[in-house]
């Protein structure tokens, strides 16, 4: 449907090329972020600032290209929400990158970040294959349940990791805090995944 | 799809001689169907204990659960299969023992669980990915 009937302006096709663009640069962010939980190597982990900034910039360009015309107007709003909750799980990311170059992971807690992080990377995945289904105007259905089931997934182990922190002995506020954040910012990455992948469920059910 | 990737790996664990109790506490408690029980130096080490054997062997019966420890009702042995182990191959398991979980083990240690709703999950992931 979406290919049909909007596929066939140079606007529109550059805020397609563009939006799975950011995605995959979201995945690969993810990508990073999990190895250098993995290795233990905080500058791998930083290295997710420097595709913070390049999306910043794809965000910028695709509300630009929408702004100037691409796209119905009805359509626009939501395709402007999208790239928005896209750009909120790069500051998510960017956000507990940030706390992990000043923190260590309990080893309690290692185990879990690692596994979180790589379910981050399977999420962000099957947001780029719904967006790619949206595209070809296949059915989403399947590929949202996907998502939820993934965003769920990592919802128990948050709630776990959870009932370790409260436990978990610290040194002082500061410590606390931090950690406490890193965890809050890893775990809501799905969240958000999860309400970009409903924007694209409103998209696909607006189009018919 | 490997069960490593799809395992829940938060396992609740308790010895033998705990009260089926204090258990089923554990299980309402965090929303768990199942506890492992350890028994220490009788092998084999694990048994389970699940809600459908607390309902059925117990509360069905009109036995008082504090009157039982966890020893008295768990399953032993418990199925270990391999973290490296396919998704549908764990299903086919589960189908021919019938069974409502396997246990990952790892050098006989218990690091993860696969249970039927693991492999609905994993089955509708794969469909979505088109694999």
């Amino acid at each position: 449907m979406f290919k049909k009937f909007f596929q066939q302006g140079k606007k529109e096709q550059a805020v397609i090329d563009k939006t799975a663009a950011h995605i995959e640069l979201l995945i690969a962010a993810c990508k990073g972020f999990h190895e250098g939980l993995i290795q233990e190597d905080k500058s791998r982990v930083l290295q997710v600032f420097h595709l913070e900034r390049e999306a910043d910039t794809i965000r910028r360009e695709i509300i630009a290209a929408i702004y100037e015309g691409a796209f119905l107007p009805y359509l626009r709003p939501n395709l402007c929400r999208f790239a928005e909750l896209v750009d909120r799980v790069f500051d998510d990311i960017e956000g507990a990158a940030n706390h992990y170059s000043e923190m260590e992971i309990p080893e309690v807690l290692k185990e879990d970040c690692v596994r979180v992080a790589f379910y981050n990377i399977r999420i962000c995945e099957m947001l780029l294959i719904c967006f790619h289904a949206l595209i070809e105007g296949n059915e989403l259905r399947e590929k949202t349940l996907a998502v939820r089931i993934y965003e769920k997934k990592i919802d128990d182990i948050k709630f776990e990791m959870k009932r370790i922190l409260w436990k978990l002995p610290v040194q002082g506020f500061w410590e606390g805090r931090i950690l406490a954040e890193f965890v809050d910012g890893l775990t809501a990455i799905s969240d958000i995944v999860e309400d970009a992948s409903d924007y694209l469920h409103i998209i696909n059910v607006s189009m018919k | 799809m490997k069960l490593s990737e799809f395992m829940t790996t938060h396992i609740r664990f308790v010895d033998s001689d705990y009260s089926l109790y204090d258990a089923i506490e554990q299980m309402v408690d965090r929303r768990i169907r199942s506890l492992i029980v350890r028994f220490p130096g009788e092998p084999p080490e694990y048994g389970v204990i699940t809600a459908r054997d607390i309902v059925i062997k117990v509360l069905g019966k009109g036995i008082d659960p504090a009157s039982l420890k966890v020893s008295e009702i768990a399953s032993r042995p418990v199925f270990c299969v391999e973290k490296d182990m396919e998704m549908f191959e764990a299903a086919r398991i589960m189908d021919e023992h019938n069974i409502a979980r396997v246990f990952v083990c790892d050098n006989g240690k218990i690091i993860g669980v696969v249970a039927m709703i693991d492999l609905m999950s994993a089955a509708l992931i794969q469909r979505a990915r088109g694999e």
